[in-house]
Order: structure tokens, then C-alpha cells, then sequence
């Protein structure tokens, strides 16, 4: 016991004390990781269906939570019954106490729809043409089968939709802009007129004959259908083009689960999103992101650089230094939404509106720059990702060895000339380290973003086939802003909590990554040199 | 690079200058990019409070008359007067005439006019013992605008009645049916009663008090009180339907009445000049007549009061002068001197004003952003249907009659709130996980903590957010006891721990425990974890009557918010402990060696040596670390977007959210208009923000400079 005073007096109890917050913290950012690593990757694993006997009748569906029996309640089950179309909800609560038998029937289905959230419940046959091709259990391999073509069909529908009639309407924006141009300037005539004029009837004919191929492959797209059936008897007959997946959960085995869950992964990285932005994947709000971070890079480089290149270069130690250093320090300090909002009234309304009104006066009041853009949310994050550039960049730039430049010097090199050949090269990967550092901070910002272009969904993307290919001008989807809106703003959040999930998981991941190889960057440049930041 | 030296040096030269201008230009840029911001900003907040301007336009030809109103323009007038009835002007040149319709217009002359502010109605009473009532309304035509009067009426009343206040109400019900809320004066009383076409008006007679010469009266916007200013300066409020009057002392003879937009404030003007605002309240049953503003005075007496029709602005004008005040800020916008006779009114958009005589003046007013003021954002505010003054945020109403409600209190005590939960949890768990990172862990040890902390600093607030919004407050709303008791748990183990660990051989000690402290712990962190989840029920059972929710609202009244203090203290904490964490680290490990051996030489324990000779040592460099923390909370946006309910409420208990400045700019600035008054409260909010992060970030540098200098002189 004495040694254990004297153990107190000494104060190791301290030491062990904060030991325990060190251990805190370290447990919360891996337990955080870890917790969203499980939660986000179990989402698409296919979970069986469950068959569920209670007094009034039957259910299908998967089981998503279970509590024990507490004050609000008794023991129950959650269990995502699907169906939205025909129950009115996603889940129901069932009282375990009210559970008579429970079994798992090998027909069951998870079927994924277009629309209208999934569908669990058993194929009863597949017609073509409203003649039926297959009954019961025959049915199901034959739809497999024929599902990728009645996909084909959609796609193909939907890249016409895109593309061409997207193109058509395109070049008719552009006459009418073309025609009030004229008019500004004051060169309407009755010629020019007529010419837009027959233009225009040009593109509404071959508007029509689109529409003529569109409604035959929709046609033909609904030739094909599937009568199902739930649980409880109802039944439905839905194109077998609507499908996205049909999933016999609970008698495809491991493997076929591994292939389902493969599928819908690459589905959430690859595909558009559906329901409102809860079903189905998210590349555009990846191709946003990383858009969005690669314009970022292009202007906060060379500014950091050159920032970076006066400090430790060219301005001689005094009030200048010291005023710089203050400033950029200010600058990593201020919060990020100060930047949004000098984004919003700087580049949006100031810059944006004046290269509206002098170079697109035609297409008033519509904005064209006088509204949030990728261009300007990227210029904003620039702003506010400059000092870590510049900091890693200084950090570099110390730690070329001093012989170095002064041996180029020494060979008659100019100042720039060493800078160039000698330092620049050598630090390049402490630059290096600062770009990742700015794209990983980047990418996770979302305040900003959402005064200066981030929208909820963007009906198109910022880079596509039509001229000029990148357009700047455009409202981008982010991750950061689809975890927000999808968790926070959706209608049905229960449902979308497994995309909310998903998609954190996966800004973490790039996030982390970025910065992980950074760290390691970092690690490898100051063990050369033994710098420290302080 | 050449080979020839000669032949490129010029060009080598000039590149060599040119870039040594370039790279200086670049550095200056990023002093320019942090003013500039700082500029741009103050720039749109700026004309918030820029002072109204007003310059006279020429006189005009238009007759005195008794009511007036202007269009949205301002470039039209439409008057009404005794003589002249129901006429139209163009007031501009360039203006075409306007059209009137005079069809149905009521015999001409009239006995009396009464207007009721600027809603463009009107109600009169003819010679013929009939009283009418008129709408006025603008429409466009080929011309210009075109002025058109809805007449309605006639109601019954008789000619010999001396009416002293008389408003039209549009009836609900069947047949939207008009009638008229007329109060006639008798000797010692007053009768009032409700007008309606082809049927006779039965009175109801109030009898005054003695002594008593009502001056001036109105009704009520709804009709349900009538409003009486009497000679010998008193404010007296009539409910017919209870028969109650409410009575209260204005200090002059009053000598005009009005009101304010919605009509929920009365105007009360004395023969002095004196102005003031009163609002009938109503709180639980009790009929309250409260005096909420008093205005500056005016020269002269009041003779009259038109409302702005867009917003809380008002023109009061006696013989010699008038002002334009606002009701929200009691703030006088514009004073000037004039001999305004008869009727006068502001134009919808508040950019001119107008006073029909002999002749007809008229202003060009320049107000910017009227209803701010510097008292409106910081003290205290009596708003309309409040019953006494209060801060409060409440950018936007559901119409112009609401006044917007801008108090920057609420928002700044939110910040604060949000800051100072995040402080208590973050602070104590960096700071020491900071010191024992520099003094105690091992050196490999070392070695993978700083990335781990720089990988927790590297977590984008949004996952932060959404994790503590939609996973971390449903948890805690469960477990909060649990968390509550997982301190004392927690400690009392430690404790337990300690006494075994004392017992261990050195040898062992040696080998695995120092410097490893930390990873001995975990077990620790989790098991204090199940341990009070296991005695939380029991606890909740022993002290809280089983349910805390309820305990907490019946016993305490106390509301439990699900995304509450506790929740964004964990959040933002766990947002900001890096940052504390990696700069006091630093601070720490730069204290010079040779302080700690001396420390270690005279005696003192490892402990010892870290709290009486590191910790104060290196305490500016722990201060600065707090101050770019502190930094980092204030302005953390979507952390508290996602975590709290973003109500703009005052209160410091952990169970309630906040909003913070912060996520109000998120929250409003995507609906506010480009340069409106919203958007640029917010953009001073925005510089408010800045203003805060640039003191304590400049206070944290400089300490860090002046830190680093001393360290090299030890």
C-alpha cells in the first residue's frame, strides 16, 4: 500500500491519466473508421427474407434492427418489408411476442426497381407480347436471362434521351440565344429572322422522328413483362425493363451473394441516382467532387508555390515576412463558410454578373455565371486551401540543403535559374505533399460549396460531348453535400440511410487515402532533413 | 539554359527579374487575398447603415386634398378631397394621364373622409346621410397606370351624425359582405355600431369618462377596438363587444392617430410633437393597452401619420416639419422642415413622398436598408404581439407586415454555446493526450500517434456531422446516463487498475508499461463503457423515477432535445482535439531539454516535471493552440448544421440545440436576394465571424512568434 502513495505523490497517477485521454482519442478516430468501415460495407450484402407467421397473416421481408423490450416498448423487430407501392412504407415494427413461426421460402425475391423503391415477393410468370413464356419456377431464369436485354433497351432509350434529343434542344437554346442577340445589337431583319425561323422548324422535325424511335423502343421495351406477387397475395404486372436486379436472396448461396453485392457496389459507383437521390448509385457526385478538387488544384498550386517561393526565397526577413505569415496563418484560420459567402458575393455576384452582362447579355435574365458554378466553388476552395500549399511548399523549400543552391550559384547560375534547376526540383515532393493535403481538405469541405454551385442533383454533368465539352458555368453534384441532403433533407431517410452511409464511407476513404499518402510523403521528406513545423 | 553564356545571358537576366517581381507579386497577392476578403466583405455589408438621403423634386400642381395614395412607381397619385372627389395625377412628365373611371362615385360634396392608413381604402360620409366606403387600385394600361375605385356602399347612417372614426371591414362569411365600423361623437359619449347597406345601425353607446374631449380616433384593423386620443392626454382603448375601456396616460393632448403596416401598431401623436407606439396585447384573456415605443419628438404638433405600404416605416408631420421613423428600431430615418397641410403618403417602394396643398410638395427619398440599425442587431427589441423587449432571430415572415426580427444575440450566444461544449470536451482530453504524448509515450509509440491524430484532423466535418446527427444522437438519447456515470466509473477502475499495476515487478514495468501507458488503457475505456451501460438502467430506476425525459420535463422543465449541446460538444470536441492536440504537442516537445533534466536532477518525478516546468513553460504555445481551436469551433459549419435543430434560442442547458452564426449564413443565405437587406445582414454576420477567428488566430501567431524566439534564447 505504501508504495502505492507514494506511487500517488509522484503523480504517475497523472501520467496514466492522461495516458487514458491519449487512448480516448485514439480509440474514437478508429472506432469512428471502423463503425462507418461495417456499416457502410454491410449495406449491399443481400440479407435473406425472411418469412414471418403472425396472427393476421403473413410477411416477407429482410430484417433491419432488433430492440430489446425497454419502457416505449417491447421486444421487437424491424423488418423491411419493401413494397412501397402497394403498404404505403418501407419498414414495419413487429412485436416479437406477436411472431407465431419463421422461416425462409426459397422462392422469395428482392427485386430492385427503376422506381417505387424494391419489390419482395415471388415471380408468378414472365409474358412477352401478353403471351406467357413461363410459370412459376421457369419463369425466373428465363427473366435473369432476359433482363440484361430489356436493360439494353432502357439504356438505350435514355442515352438518345440524353444525348441527341439533349443535342436538339441544345442547338434550339442556342438559335433562340442567336436571335436575341441579333436584336440587342440591333441587326434584326426580317432575313435573319427567317433563316432562325426555318432552322428552328428543321430541329422540331427531327425532334419528332426521335420521338417516333423513342416511343417504338419503348414499345419494345414493354413487351416484356413480369406478373409478381407479395407475400400476402397482391399481385402486380410491371415491364421486366423497370427491373434493375432480381435477387432470389435466400437460394443463391455465398457466392451468388458475393456476385449481388459486387453488382450493386459497382452500381453505386457507376449509375445516376434514383428515388430522390436514394436508390441507386452516385457517380455523379464522385465525378463532381473530383472535378471540382482537379480545377482547385490547377489554380492553387501555382499561387501556393509562388507564395511559398517569396517567403523563403526572395522577401527578406521584417514586416512584410512577418504580415504574410500572419495572413496566411489568418487565412487557414477563417471558417470556411466566410469563404462561401465571399464566394457568393465576390466570384458569383460581382465576377459572375459582370461576365454576364458583357458577354452573354443575350441570355438575360436566365444566369449563366450570375449563379453558383463549379468554377466558382472550385475558385473559392482554392482560396481556402492556398495555405496548406504554401505551408508544405515553405516546409520543402527549407529542406533543400543549402550547399545545394550554393553550388548552382557558384556555377553562375541567376537566382532563378537555381531556384528552377535546383530547388523547385527538390522540393517537388513536399509540393507534392502540400497538393495532396489541399485536395484531401478540399474534397471534404461542404459549406462553401453550397453558397457557390452544389445542388442536390445536376441534370447534367460538367464535362460531356456537347461543345465546349467542360462547362464551367455548371451546378455540380459533391459526396459531402449528398451525405447532407440525403440525411438531413430527404423525405424518406430511414430508406436512405444505407446510401448516406455508402457515400461517407467512401468521402472518408478518398479523404483518407489522399492524406495517408501524404503523411507518408511527408515522413519520407523529413526524415531526410529532421525538420519539425513548429 | 544556352550553351552559349553569352548570347542568353540578357534574356536569362530579364527572366531572372522578371520572376523575382513575380514571386514577390505573389507573395503580396496572399496579404491582398486576406484583406481583399476582409474589404469585400465590410464592402456588401457596408451600406446596411448608410443614412437615408432626401432631396426636394419640383412642386406640383395637384390640389389639397384629403387622402392620398401613389402607386408602386411613385409616378402616380390618386386623391381624394371633400370638394373634389375621386381624382388621378401623373406626377412626372414623362408619366402619361392616368384613367379614372369616376362611374358610381357618390354625390359630390362630401361631409367628411377617413382614411385608415395606406391600404388604398378609404371610408366617407356624405350630405345625403349615407356613408360609403372605396377602394383604390392600380392597373396597368397603354398610357401609363390607371387608377380605379371600387365603390361600396351606401350604408346607412344619417347626416347630422358628427362620425369621428369610420373603417370599412370586409365581412367573412357568405356573400363577402362589407360593413362599416362608424363611432359618432355625442356630448359625453360616444355610439358605435356597424354600418350595413338597407338596414338601420344599432348602437351601442359608451359613456365616457368625465372630463374627458376625445380629439382623435380609429378603429382597430379588424374593427374590434376603437382607439381614442383625447385632449387631456390620454390614450383610451374601447372594446364594444365587453363593453371594456382601457385607459392609458400619453403625457400631451393627443392630436393624431395612425397606424403601423398590418396594423397591429397604433400611432399616437401629441400637440407637442411628441411620438409614441402603442399595441393592444391580449395574454391570457386579460386585455392589455401597452405603449411598446416612443419616438423622437417632431417640431409642432402632429397633425397626421401615413404608413409605409411595404414595410415598418411611418411619416409623421406637423404644421412646420416631418420625419420618417421606423417602428422596429425606433430609429429616425429622415427629418426636414415643411408645412405639410393636408393629406401626405410614402410611395410602396419608399422612395419618394408626397403631401398634397398649396402647393404639393414631393421628395425624392434614398433609404437603403430602413429597418437595420446597429440597436437592432444587440439589444433588446420590443416587437409587435411580444409583451415586453426580447432578442430574437427571425429573418422572414410569412408577409411585409412581419417585421423581420434581426437580433445578432441569439446567434452569437448559439456560437458560444456550440464553442464552449466543444471546449469542455476537447480541452482536457488534448491538451493532457498532448502532454503525454511529448513526455511519456515511447518514441515508436510516437511514431504512430502523430498520424493518427493528423488522419482525426483530416475528417471531413460533413461525415462528422452526419455521424453525431443521425447515429450519435439517437444513441445518446438512450444512453445518456450511461454517459454521465461513465466518468466516476471510469475513474474508479483507473484507480483499481493503478493499485494492481503498483503491485506488478518492475521488471515487467520496465519492459511493457512505460511509455505505453496508453494502449494499457483501452481495455479500460471499454469496460468503464460497459460497466455504466450495465448500472445506467438502475441508476435512471434509483434517481430519475425510470424515465429521465420525463423527469427532466416535469421536474425540472426541461425539454430534451434530440440533437442537443452534448451531441455538438462531442462532435465539434472531437473536430477541434487534433488541432489543440498537434500544436500544444509541438509547444511541448520544443521545450529545451536542458529544463527537464535540471527538473529530473533536484528530484522531481517524470509528473512532476511535466505539470510545474513543461506545462508552464510551454503555456503561451498551449494558449495559442486553445486560441486556433477555439478558431476552429466558432466558425464549424455543418458539425452544428446537422447536429442541432438550428433554433435560434438562448439557453444554456445541455439538453437544447442552438443556432450558430455559422449555420445561420447556410441556413438563410440561399434564400436571400442579392443585395437585400438579409443579405447583407449576413454578410456582416460573415465579417463578424472573420473579425472573431482574426483576432484570436493574429493573437495565436504572435504568440507563437514571440514563443519560438524565446525558446532560442534559452
Amino acid at each position: 500500500m505504501n508504495s502505492f502513495f507514494e506511487w500517488w505523490r509522484r503523480g504517475s497517477v497523472w501520467v496514466w491519466l492522461s495516458g487514458a485521454t491519449l487512448a480516448l482519442s485514439l480509440l474514437m478516430v478508429a472506432g469512428l473508421i471502423l463503425f462507418l468501415a461495417i456499416k457502410g460495407m454491410g449495406f449491399f450484402w443481400p440479407g435473406d427474407i425472411h418469412q414471418i407467421q403472425l396472427a393476421d397473416g403473413t410477411i416477407w421481408g429482410q430484417v433491419t434492427n432488433h430492440e430489446e423490450e425497454s419502457r416505449y416498448h417491447p421486444a421487437r423487430t424491424q423488418v423491411k418489408i419493401a413494397n412501397r407501392d402497394v403498404y404505403g412504407q418501407d419498414f414495419r415494427w413487429v412485436d416479437d411476442a406477436e411472431i407465431l413461426n419463421r422461416s425462409f421460402p426459397g422462392d422469395a425475391l428482392y427485386i430492385e426497381k427503376l422506381d417505387g423503391g424494391p419489390f419482395i415477393g415471388r415471380l408468378v410468370q414472365i409474358e412477352e407480347h401478353g403471351q406467357v413464356l413461363a410459370v412459376g419456377d421457369k419463369a425466373l431464369p428465363i427473366a435473369q436471362k432476359r433482363l440484361s436485354g430489356a436493360k439494353a433497351y432502357q439504356a438505350q432509350i435514355k442515352s438518345i434521351e440524353q444525348s441527341e434529343a439533349g443535342a436538339l434542344s441544345n442547338r434550339l437554346e442556342k438559335l433562340r440565344l442567336d436571335g436575341r442577340k441579333l436584336e440587342l445589337q440591333g441587326k434584326r431583319n426580317p432575313r435573319a429572322a427567317q433563316e432562325i425561323e426555318d432552322k428552328k422548324q428543321d430541329i422540331h422535325k427531327q425532334f419528332e422522328q426521335l420521338q417516333a424511335r423513342l416511343e417504338a423502343l419503348r414499345n419494345q421495351s414493354r413487351a416484356l413483362t413480369v406478373t409478381l406477387e407479395t407475400a400476402d397475395g397482391n399481385s402486380r404486372i410491371m415491364p421486366l425493363a423497370n427491373i434493375v436486379r432480381i435477387v432470389p436472396a435466400n437460394s443463391i448461396g455465398l457466392f451468388g451473394k458475393a456476385g449481388v453485392y459486387l453488382s450493386r457496389l459497382w452500381e453505386f459507383v457507376s449509375a445516376d441516382p434514383r428515388e430522390a437521390n436514394t436508390e441507386g448509385g452516385i457517380f455523379p457526385a464522385i465525378f463532381g467532387t473530383v472535378m471540382m478538387v482537379l480545377i482547385m488544384s490547377i489554380v492553387v498550386v501555382p499561387l501556393g508555390v509562388l507564395a511559398a517561393l517569396f517567403l523563403r526565397e526572395y522577401a527578406r526577413d521584417g514586416w512584410v515576412v512577418r504580415t504574410v505569415r500572419i495572413s496566411v496563418n489568418n487565412l487557414a484560420g477563417v471558417p470556411s463558410i466566410v469563404f462561401g459567402v465571399f464566394g457568393l458575393g465576390f466570384f458569383v455576384v460581382t465576377v459572375g454578373g459582370g461576365i454576364d452582362n458583357f458577354f452573354f447579355p443575350e441570355r438575360f435574365p436566365a444566369p449563366t455565371f450570375k449563379t453558383g458554378g463549379i468554377l466558382w466553388a472550385s475558385l473559392t476552395l482554392a482560396l481556402l486551401t492556398l495555405p496548406v500549399v504554401i505551408v508544405a511548399t515553405e516546409e520543402a523549400l527549407a529542406a533543400v540543403p543549402r550547399s545545394q543552391r550554393e553550388g548552382s550559384l557558384a556555377l553562375g547560375a541567376t537566382k532563378w535559374q537555381t531556384l528552377w534547376n535546383v530547388v523547385i526540383p527538390g522540393a517537388s515532393q513536399g509540393i507534392l505533399t502540400g497538393l495532396i493535403l489541399a485536395m484531401a481538405r478540399g474534397a471534404g469541405e461542404v459549406a462553401p460549396l453550397m453558397l457557390t454551385g452544389v445542388v442536390k442533383l445536376a441534370p447534367s454533368l460538367p464535362l460531356d460531348g456537347s461543345f465546349p465539352f467542360i462547362h464551367l458555368e455548371r451546378k455540380f453534384m459533391h459526396l459531402g453535400f449528398h451525405i447532407y441532403d440525403v440525411g438531413f433533407q430527404s423525405p424518406n431517410s430511414e430508406a436512405a440511410k444505407p446510401m448516406v452511409f455508402m457515400t461517407a464511407l467512401l468521402l472518408l476513404l478518398i479523404v483518407l487515402v489522399l492524406n495517408i499518402f501524404a503523411l507518408r510523403l511527408r515522413r519520407k521528406l523529413r526524415r531526410r532533413t529532421g525538420g519539425s513545423s513548429f | 539554359m544556352g550553351n552559349d553564356p553569352h548570347r542568353g545571358s540578357a534574356r536569362v537576366k530579364r527572366l531572372d527579374r522578371f520572376m523575382a517581381w513575380l514571386i514577390s507579386a505573389g507573395g503580396v497577392l496572399i496579404i491582398a487575398a486576406v484583406l481583399g476578403i476582409m474589404i469585400f466583405i465590410t464592402k456588401e455589408a457596408l451600406p446596411l447603415f448608410r443614412n437615408a438621403k432626401i432631396k426636394d423634386l419640383p412642386t406640383l400642381a395637384v390640389p389639397a386634398s384629403d387622402a392620398v395614395f401613389l402607386d408602386e412607381s411613385g409616378k402616380y397619385a390618386a386623391t381624394f378631397s371633400l370638394g373634389g372627389g375621386f381624382r388621378c395625377w401623373p406626377l412626372e412628365q414623362q408619366a402619361g394621364l392616368a384613367d379614372i373611371d369616376a362611374s358610381g362615385q357618390p354625390p359630390l360634396p362630401w361631409k367628411n373622409i377617413f382614411t385608415n392608413g395606406a391600404n388604398g381604402r378609404v371610408a366617407l360620409q356624405g350630405f345625403d346621410g349615407k356613408a360609403y366606403a372605396a377602394e383604390v387600385q392600380w392597373r396597368q394600361s397603354d398610357q401609363g397606370m390607371e387608377a380605379r375605385v371600387e365603390w361600396i356602399g351606401p350604408f346607412a347612417t344619417t347626416a347630422s351624425d358628427s362620425i369621428l372614426a369610420a373603417r370599412a371591414i370586409r365581412g367573412g362569411g357568405l356573400g363577402n359582405r362589407h360593413y362599416l365600423k362608424i363611432a359618432a361623437l355625442d356630448i359625453g359619449s360616444i355610439r358605435v355600431g356597424e354600418a350595413y347597406p338597407n338596414s338601420p345601425i344599432e348602437w351601442t353607446t359608451w359613456q365616457l369618462p368625465l372630463n374627458v374631449t376625445p380629439t382623435a380616433a380609429k378603429w382597430s384593423g379588424n374593427g374590434s377596438v376603437l382607439f381614442v386620443g383625447t385632449n387631456e392626454g390620454e390614450l383610451m382603448a374601447y372594446l364594444p363587444d365587453s363593453g371594456e375601456a382601457l385607459r392609458s396616460d400619453f403625457g400631451e393632448p393627443v392630436t393624431a392617430l395612425g397606424f403601423a403596416l398590418g396594423q397591429n401598431s397604433l400611432l399616437v401623436g401629441g400637440e407637442k410633437g411628441k411620438l409614441a407606439a402603442y399595441q393592444f396585447l391580449l395574454s391570457e384573456g386579460r386585455a392589455e393597452l401597452q405603449r411598446f415605443h416612443d419616438f423622437k419628438p417632431i417640431g409642432g404638433g402632429v397633425r397626421g401619420f401615413m404608413e409605409s405600404p411595404r414595410d415598418k416605416r411611418f411619416l409623421a408631420w406637423s404644421d412646420s416639419d416631418f420625419a420618417v421613423s421606423h417602428l422596429t428600431s425606433e430609429a429616425r430615418l429622415i427629418h426636414a422642415s415643411a408645412e405639410i397641410t393636408s393629406a401626405a403618403a410614402m410611395s410602396p417602394r419608399g422612395d419618394s413622398i408626397i403631401a398634397t396643398g398649396q402647393p404639393t410638395l414631393r421628395w425624392h427619398v434614398q433609404a437603403y436598408h430602413p429597418e437595420v440599425s446597429w440597436g437592432l442587431f444587440w439589444k433588446k427589441i420590443h416587437y409587435e404581439g411580444y409583451s415586453r423587449p426580447e432578442y430574437v432571430w427571425q429573418s422572414g415572415g410569412a408577409s411585409d407586415d412581419i417585421e423581420p426580427k434581426l437580433s445578432f444575440v441569439p446567434l452569437l450566444a448559439g456560437t458560444i454555446k456550440g464553442t464552449l461544449y466543444a471546449m469542455i470536451f476537447a480541452l482536457p482530453i488534448a491538451i493532457l493526450a498532448a502532454l503525454y504524448t511529448s513526455q511519456f509515450a515511447s518514441p515508436k509509440f510516437r511514431e504512430t500517434i502523430k498520424p493518427t491524430v493528423e488522419i482525426m484532423a483530416a475528417l471531413p466535418s460533413v461525415v462528422l456531422g452526419f455521424l453525431a446527427g443521425l447515429v450519435l444522437a439517437p444513441l445518446l438519447e438512450q444512453w445518456i446516463i450511461a454517459l454521465i456515470a461513465v466518468v466516476p466509473v471510469a475513474v474508479a477502475i483507473l484507480l483499481l487498475l493503478m493499485l494492481a499495476w503498483s503491485k506488478v515487478p518492475k521488471s515487467f514495468k520496465d519492459k511493457y508499461g512505460n511509455g505505453r501507458e496508453a494502449l494499457w488503457l483501452v481495455p479500460v475505456v471499454f469496460l468503464s463503457l460497459a460497466v455504466s451501460a450495465w448500472i445506467a438502467p438502475w441508476i435512471e430506476n434509483a434517481f430519475f423515477s425510470g424515465d429521465y425525459r420525463n423527469w427532466l420535463y416535469q421536474g425540472q422543465g426541461i425539454m430534451y432535445n434530440q440533437r442537443n449541446s452534448i451531441v455538438v460538444g462531442f462532435a465539434m470536441g472531437f473536430a477541434v482535439i487534433p488541432i489543440i492536440f498537434s500544436i500544444s504537442e509541438d509547444a511541448f516537445t520544443a521545450v529545451p531539454k536542458s529544463l527537464a533534466s535540471a527538473s529530473m536532477a533536484c528530484g522531481a518525478s517524470p509528473w512532476q516535471t511535466a505539470w510545474r516546468v513543461i506545462l508552464p513553460t510551454a503555456s503561451p504555445g498551449v494558449f495559442s493552440a486553445v486560441m486556433v481551436g477555439l478558431g476552429r469551433a466558432i466558425g464549424e459549419t455543418m458539425i452544428v448544421l446537422m447536429a442541432t435543430g438550428n433554433t435560434p434560442i438562448m439557453d444554456w442547458g445541455p439538453f437544447s440545440g442552438m443556432r450558430t452564426l455559422s449555420a445561420n449564413i447556410a441556413v438563410e443565405i440561399p434564400e436571400a436576394p442579392h443585395q437585400g437587406t438579409l443579405y447583407r445582414v449576413l454578410f456582416f454576420t460573415a465579417l463578424l465571424l472573420f473579425s472573431l477567428t482574426f483576432i484570436l488566430n493574429t493573437a495565436a501567431e504572435l504568440i507563437r512568434q514571440s514563443l519560438r524566439k524565446r525558446y532560442e534564447s534559452m
